[in-house]
């Protein structure tokens, strides 16, 4: 066992810690506080990402081969850290850069790789993703959307829901059923669909979290080309357990929960609430949340650089991280007590921001059944 | 980074391992417990087989002190392991001669281990003391926490060999540090019985641990118990910094008394007996959260240390 960093990523750390003082505008938290779907924060993203890429930055750890630098999988994971312990500038690139890209390198043609590996690592593209549909979200098999082949076509028909980034997004990676017989996990591919075919309707979902936080995608008749299928035929579930595996530790989010804890402690150190020893306690129990969550994250990024495929300590990881997060969100409103109703203020930013920790990108619940098959070995639930 | 034992840590547990299979055991726990006797041969065992030198051994160091502590809490060694061998030798430089027992001056309520200690490791303020203990200087408790305890008398507390101007503060990180991986090794043995118990235990027809609502709750300890362990082995291998040992002392107390409340209501009334072992483990928990100062003490000292919160 080894827990310091190799001196070329605590270099690294520092090089980018100082880029970001450089290129991040003084109002970044400003403008970061409606979330990033807002048209304000996916502008600032698109450029930032450009001059990630403009570094060689920001797909790093893919292969030199696909436009990438070989990089481990620990100096990518500090740029992870550093990007959400500053808000995640990326916007939704995290996506591109640590999924959807290694899922085309793995599953895609000559054609497809050669089309959007360096797009993304220009960080010229947008990506959302096609994964829920209104009665498919935690039962992800049950999805209905029919792509129905008309020759070197899909006829694409149905409906996606609490799709992030899809108003600006130039492409989406989309689950479909492709045989209309089959039923759960067979039969479903994955399509890299352009988002400006004629039939594609985005509507976006008001809500509580931010801006243009969730959308409905209608898809009426939207041809597809079978060129833009990624894998084979019928076998997509595959191909998304494969970037499923990689998405649910994409996100250091305990990296920006920490960084927001230290902010309420000042806060409340300020206000003189920091002498109440009961508050020094709820403080002090997320700080130790995230800090476990960062222990359980470095153990699967450890799995990772030695080439290994994911395991439950991806869910470990996870449910650790959602549960800092929360932690820290509620805590936000004690720190600021009635402050914390101000839309704009801190507080109720970083609130919104932690409201859906636990259920985005998988529901806690799925993960509780996953550690508790795999990792206890429980036996089989029935209910 | 690396989060892999070693061939060298791995041959170290196989070691420990072997040994406590023969010597210790949630059984032989029960039995000691029963006469509140200490087990002097699971301690004289440990010491020959050079277990008690690894914290300051040439090819070892703090961590694996850390991890051979974690398996003699999980194998419920009724030993000071973790004040000897782990704590003892950081904090002084030498090994004292054990059974040692940690203490903080001004407290005069039970003690782990008091009446066998032959050495007393005081924290007094910024400074530690080493004081030799004999049985004239402690009254035993009579306890069913799982421990043998005793109380010190305040003569013992307050006299002996004071160290250098930094002591104290070593003394309470490595303290925090053997409290989070003493109750990392009781918390993953509770938790292993309680799903081994809920795997055969039939109640409606099916095991009570198929049921959801109880795999999720298990799930939710495996978690707690999964982060206290990495983020104990990261403190130890850095030397149990001042903030990190608040930090993972906090997390892991925290936790117990989660385990603990979480492995007996899911139990059942099986739990309460002294046939099943759950208590042997799930009382320790308790009782780790009830040292130095209780389970509060080293989150505020967290406040303290990160954000300069008044004490």
């Amino acid at each position: 066992m080894e827990f310091e960093w190799a001196p070329e990523d605590a270099a690294y750390r520092a090089e980018l810690r100082a880029f970001l003082a450089a290129e991040l505008p003084p109002d970044w938290a400003k403008l970061s506080k409606d979330g990033p779907g807002s048209d304000a924060q996916l502008e600032f993203s698109r450029r930032f990402c450009a001059r990630l890429a403009e570094r060689g930055w920001l797909t790093q750890h893919w292969p030199a081969a696909y436009g990438g630098r070989d990089a481990s999988a620990w100096r990518h994971a500090v740029l992870g850290e550093e990007m959400w312990a500053h808000g995640e500038p990326r916007g939704s690139q995290y996506m591109n850069v640590n999924w959807i890209g290694p899922a085309i390198m793995k599953y895609g043609s000559e054609a497809q790789k050669a089309l959007h590996l360096p797009r993304i690592s220009s960080g010229a593209v947008l990506w959302c993703q096609g994964f829920s549909e209104p009665n498919a979200g935690s039962d992800l098999a049950a999805l209905r959307t029919r792509a129905d082949r008309d020759g070197e076509v899909y006829v694409v028909n149905g409906q996606k829901i609490w799709t992030s980034y899809c108003n600006k997004a130039d492409y989406c990676f989309l689950l479909v059923r492709s045989d209309p017989e089959s039923r759960r996990n067979k039969g479903i591919s994955v399509l890299l669909m352009p988002m400006d075919l004629e039939g594609v309707e985005v509507r976006e979902i008001p809500s509580v979290v931010g801006e243009r936080y969730f959308h409905e995608v209608f898809l009426r008749d939207v041809r597809v080309p079978v060129s833009a299928r990624l894998g084979p035929e019928h076998e997509g579930w595959d191909v998304v357990s494969y970037a499923l595996a990689y998405e649910r530790v994409g996100a250091a989010r305990y990296a920006k929960a920490a960084l927001v804890l230290d902010a309420l402690a000042e806060a409340a150190k300020a206000s003189g609430r920091l002498a109440d020893a009961a508050l020094q306690e709820r403080l002090a129990e997320a700080r130790a949340l995230c800090e476990a969550a960062r222990v359980l994250a470095y153990r699967v990024i450890d799995g990772r650089a030695k080439g290994r495929p994911p395991t439950v300590d991806t869910n470990l990881a996870r449910v650790a991280g959602t549960t800092a997060d929360k932690r820290v969100g509620e805590l936000a409103l004690e720190v600021f007590g009635s402050e914390a109703l101000v839309y704009e203020s801190f507080a109720a930013a970083n609130f919104r921001l932690s409201m859906t920790a636990g259920v985005a990108v998988g529901a806690t619940e799925v993960q509780l059944n996953l550690i508790a098959a795999r990792w206890l070995q429980l036996p089989k639930s029935g209910a | 980074m690396d989060f892999e034992l070693s061939d060298d840590q791995r041959a170290v547990l196989e070691a420990v391992d072997a040994l406590l299979a023969r010597h210790a055991g949630p059984a032989r726990a029960i039995e000691l417990a029963a006469k509140s006797a200490y087990d002097a041969a699971l301690d004289t065992a440990l010491d020959e087989a050079g277990f008690d030198g690894i914290a300051l051994a040439e090819e070892t160091g703090a961590l694996e002190a850390a991890l051979v502590t974690e398996r003699v809490a999980g194998a419920a060694g009724t030993v000071a392991f973790a004040a000897t061998a782990l704590v003892a030798p950081l904090v002084a430089g030498r090994a004292l001669p054990g059974p040692v027992a940690l203490v903080r001056a001004a407290a005069d309520g039970p003690i782990r281990f008091a009446a066998s200690a032959r050495t007393l490791l005081v924290l007094d303020g910024e400074r530690a003391r080493i004081a030799p203990l004999s049985a004239a200087d402690v009254t035993p408790v009579h306890s069913n926490f799982g421990y043998p305890f005793g109380r010190i008398s305040a003569a013992a507390r307050a006299r002996g060999e004071t160290l250098g101007p930094a002591s104290g503060e070593r003394l309470l990180a490595w303290w925090r540090v053997a409290l989070a991986v003493e109750a990392l090794g009781a918390m993953d043995a509770a938790l292993r019985l309680t799903v081994r118990y809920l795997t055969q235990r039939e109640q409606f027809g099916r095991p009570i641990g198929s049921f959801q609502a109880v795999q999720h709750r298990l799930a939710e300890c495996a978690v707690q118990i999964e982060g206290v362990r990495w983020l104990v082995y990261e403190a130890a291998a850095q030397g149990a910094r001042t903030e990190a040992a608040a930090c993972v002392a906090g997390l892991a107390l925290a936790a117990a008394g989660h385990v603990h409340r979480e492995t007996h209501q899911l139990s059942g009334a099986i739990g309460y007996t002294t046939e099943h072992e759950l208590h042997v483990f799930s009382l320790r928990l308790l009782a780790l959260r009830l040292e130095c100062g209780g389970a509060g003490e080293p989150l505020r000292a967290l406040a303290r240390e990160r954000w300069g919160a008044p004490a």
